[in-house]
């Protein structure tokens, strides 16, 4: 007996061993966000015909005090990134800068292995709703005296009010808005033209939607979807696509006067709101036929290749487009629902609560001058945080960002910033929408699993 | 005499106290193994142990007090319809792979290590796919099986054959992440294998020649049953291994998709742990699947191990 337990726990030691010595087939390794992520922005001054490399790593100055600044701009805004700070060393060449740029979802386990070993980044990049879930840990700086209101050079005055009350918390006003992104509606002009639509008109309403849809969808012997004798199973053309789930779902689930919480510890995901919207984009694929199924179909090359008639995208779809020449158009994510409503989000500038000293002055100054560049930022297709800067813009060089960013104004709204956010989006209802609209379960069934999933890590978060 | 023969053939239970206890003796022992010790206990025995004490907490990385909740983790995680299904995904995809890596790899090691032209050409070739990081052949096989403009379909097109959904059809995301993943690792064990038929002695295959054996009659009665400590060892090692694995389905499907088709352990370890920081649920999920892998190598050791040994 006493030779058998001696085996057994031998085996134990032995079998945790191995599994903790054993080379897995599979490290963690450094790769882009998952779907649920925001798809990494990109960039490159509108007017370029080809596309630029974002630079992994890029040093601008020479100056001794020395900042690292990273972010998460893998896309071609990080060459807009990199030539905004470049603007800043030649202004000030006390400072030097290295900006290392690595994909989001890279990004957030580095940073926080960095902030648990107390060598944090200088500077760090961060969007709104994740505030309550860092500055929770304690890990971001309270910001308020970068504001006039403290003492500090950015003006209160000169921000969106919404972006203010976005990045405050207990009091505190934590990071420097650059931007307001979001999402609108992106089409593709030829498609519209060859399909007898009015290219300079958006479809604004789910009726003009679906049936823009209907004539944009097209099978393999030239059918479209509002024609006689289309074939659904051999479709070459797409009319529309779900997209980027999370912003395109939320849109359409406000718009019906849903949301996935009571922002009072009670996930909603059951209510008819939220059945309305997801059931509108299930209707879409499975009876319509106007969209894919999403598992597998990549929306950007396909719009890049011409197959894709329009596509719920983000402000940030812009350099894409034109790398690719995309003869596009752009216009507000379509009104669904009974209130018209879309998904936004800003990038916001942080500091660490240790940065001190030379540092820290040098900090200030480097975003300060960050957001007195927004129409440079806006270049990407972002619209500016700042008043001023969104109002300087001209339609000739900055479109999307004056249609879009004018949207996100009027019908634009942030997420609920709730701690576990996050885990809500990954793990609660992000799988079980793709569920949804690739048809491994019903809508019922689907939003009945994302509601007790987002209820449990709900509860769990308290 | 009999004493003679204990002293000179062995240690009574007396010497062997005696001589374990000399200090010179025992000191040297430990000073050979002291550096592996040291190095062992910092990085493999004590964050082992660590993470059994973190996950009896409700640990999150940043926060000053770790409040002990002693087995709660475990029993939220039995609770955690998540955890199933993502342990459902790890044992289909590691059974899977590791059967067909551990049968295939044992096909290719016998062709490359038969007398044919170029066969030094075919082991590194075999053996290439191996020395590309998982992010590598990750992206590479995710454009090779994509719906839309993948080269595989391309072909199967071309035959006119249907497109196949690789990694969109639910069904069929885990066999083909498996696919991908014997392409990639198949070398390794097939190298294991090769120094494994290398040891097999030839008279054994000369006297089957003689006695009339044909080709499946030798490799069945010969080179199998002397394979099954090799054959053993690649595919404990490989169920162990794939059990763990994170970065095939984490670059190739979004991490675990569509739905949660393809979602393993080891990504939500990974998330629950680094992305929303609660390092003592993350804990307790390391450890439930150190002890699943436990289990199933205690039944492997079980199966093989009753097996006697063959000598030659």
């Amino acid at each position: 007996m006493n030779r058998m337990r001696l085996w057994v726990v031998g085996m134990l030691i032995v079998a945790l061993v191995i599994g903790a010595c054993a080379p897995p087939p599979s490290q963690p390794p450094p790769v882009e966000a998952p779907a649920a992520e925001a798809p990494a922005v990109e960039e490159a001054a509108p007017t370029e015909p080809t596309p630029t490399a974002t630079p992994i790593v890029a040093e601008a100055g020479a100056g001794a005090t020395r900042l690292i600044y990273w972010n998460g701009l893998t896309g071609s805004d990080g060459v807009t990134m990199v030539e905004m700070v470049q603007k800043f060393t030649e202004e000030n060449p006390d400072v030097s800068v290295r900006v290392e740029m690595m994909p989001w979802g890279t990004y957030f386990d580095k940073l926080l292995t960095s902030l648990v070993s107390g060598s944090p980044p200088d500077l760090f990049l961060l969007h709104e709703f994740e505030i309550p879930q860092f500055a929770g840990q304690g890990v971001l700086a309270d910001m308020s005296d970068y504001y006039d209101d403290h003492g500090g050079p950015v003006p209160v005055s000169d921000i969106y009010p919404r972006v203010l009350e976005a990045l405050e918390l207990d009091g505190a006003r934590y990071g420097v808005p650059l931007d307001i992104h979001g999402w609108g509606l992106w089409y593709n002009k030829d498609l519209f033209v060859e399909a007898g639509l009015d290219p300079e008109t958006c479809p604004a309403t789910a009726e003009e939607f679906v049936a823009a849809a209907k004539k944009l969808t097209k099978d393999v012997n030239g059918k479209r979807a509002d024609e006689e004798g289309f074939d659904p199973t051999q479709v070459e053309q797409w009319g529309t696509a779900v997209s980027w789930q999370k912003p395109t779902t939320l849109s359409t689930m406000w718009q019906f006067g849903g949301d996935w919480s009571d922002r009072a510890g009670n996930a909603t995901l059951t209510s008819d709101a939220v059945k309305k919207a997801v059931q509108f984009w299930y209707d879409l694929i499975y009876v319509e036929h106007v969209a894919p199924p999403p598992a597998g179909f990549d929306t950007w090359q396909t719009m890049a290749a011409g197959k894709l008639g329009m596509l719920p995208e983000g402000s940030w779809f812009l350099n894409f487009a034109n790398d690719n020449e995309i003869n596009w158009g752009v216009c507000p994510f379509p009104k669904i629902g009974d209130e018209h409503v879309t998904w936004i989000s800003s990038h916001v500038i942080y500091t660490p609560p240790t940065l001190a000293g030379e540092k820290l002055e040098a900090a200030k100054r480097l975003i300060s001058f960050l957001t007195e560049q927004g129409a440079l930022w806006a270049t990407s297709g972002q619209p500016p945080a700042r008043i001023s800067q969104f109002e300087s813009l001209t339609p000739d060089r900055y479109l999307s960002a004056i249609v879009l960013g004018t949207s996100f104004q009027e019908i634009g709204r942030y997420d609920f910033a709730h701690p576990c956010i996050q885990q809500v989006i990954d793990q609660g209802y992000m799988p079980e929408f793709d569920a949804i609209y690739n048809n491994l379960k019903t809508v019922e069934q689907g939003l009945a699993d994302a509601n007790a999933r987002v209820q449990d890590i709900l509860d769990r978060c308290r | 005499m009999a004493t003679e023969l204990s002293r000179t053939q062995g240690h009574t239970a007396h010497q062997r106290r005696r001589t374990w206890r000399t200090p010179m003796y025992t000191l040297t022992n430990y000073l050979f193994i002291l550096p592996f010790l040291i190095l062992f206990a910092t990085f493999v025995a004590g964050p082992i142990f660590y993470s059994f004490w973190i996950s009896l907490h409700d640990w999150k990385i940043l926060a000053r007090e770790q409040p002990f909740i002693g087995l709660a983790n475990y029993i939220n995680l039995m609770r955690d319809g998540i955890w199933w299904i993502a342990l459902r995904n790890s044992l289909y995809f590691a059974f899977l792979t590791s059967i067909i890596n551990t049968i295939f790899a044992l096909v290719v090691a016998m062709l490359v290590n038969a007398p044919i032209r170029g066969r030094d050409f075919f082991r590194f070739v075999f053996y290439a796919p191996v020395v590309l990081s998982v992010a590598a052949m990750g992206i590479i096989m995710s454009w090779m099986m994509n719906t839309q403009f993948g080269i595989i379909n391309y072909f199967l097109v071309w035959f006119g054959l249907p497109p196949v959904r690789w990694l969109a059809d639910p069904n069929l995301v885990i066999p083909s992440l498996s696919l991908a993943t014997v392409w990639w690792g198949f070398g390794f064990p097939m190298v294991i294998y090769l120094a494994g038929l290398q040891g097999i002695p030839d008279h054994l295959y000369e006297a089957a020649r003689i006695d009339g054996a044909n080709t499946w009659q030798t490799i069945r009665y010969i080179t199998i049953p002397l394979m099954m400590p090799s054959i053993f060892f690649v595919f404990v090692t490989q169920l162990i291994a794939h059990f763990q694995v994170f970065g095939q389905p984490y670059i190739m499907t979004g991490g675990g998709g569509p739905g949660r088709s393809s979602y393993t352990v080891i990504i939500y370890l990974y998330q629950t742990a680094w992305r929303y920081f609660l390092m003592g649920y993350g804990a307790a999920i390391a450890v439930a699947l150190a002890l699943v892998i436990l289990f199933f190598t205690l039944i492997q050791f079980r199966i093989f191990g009753r097996r006697s040994v063959i000598e030659y």
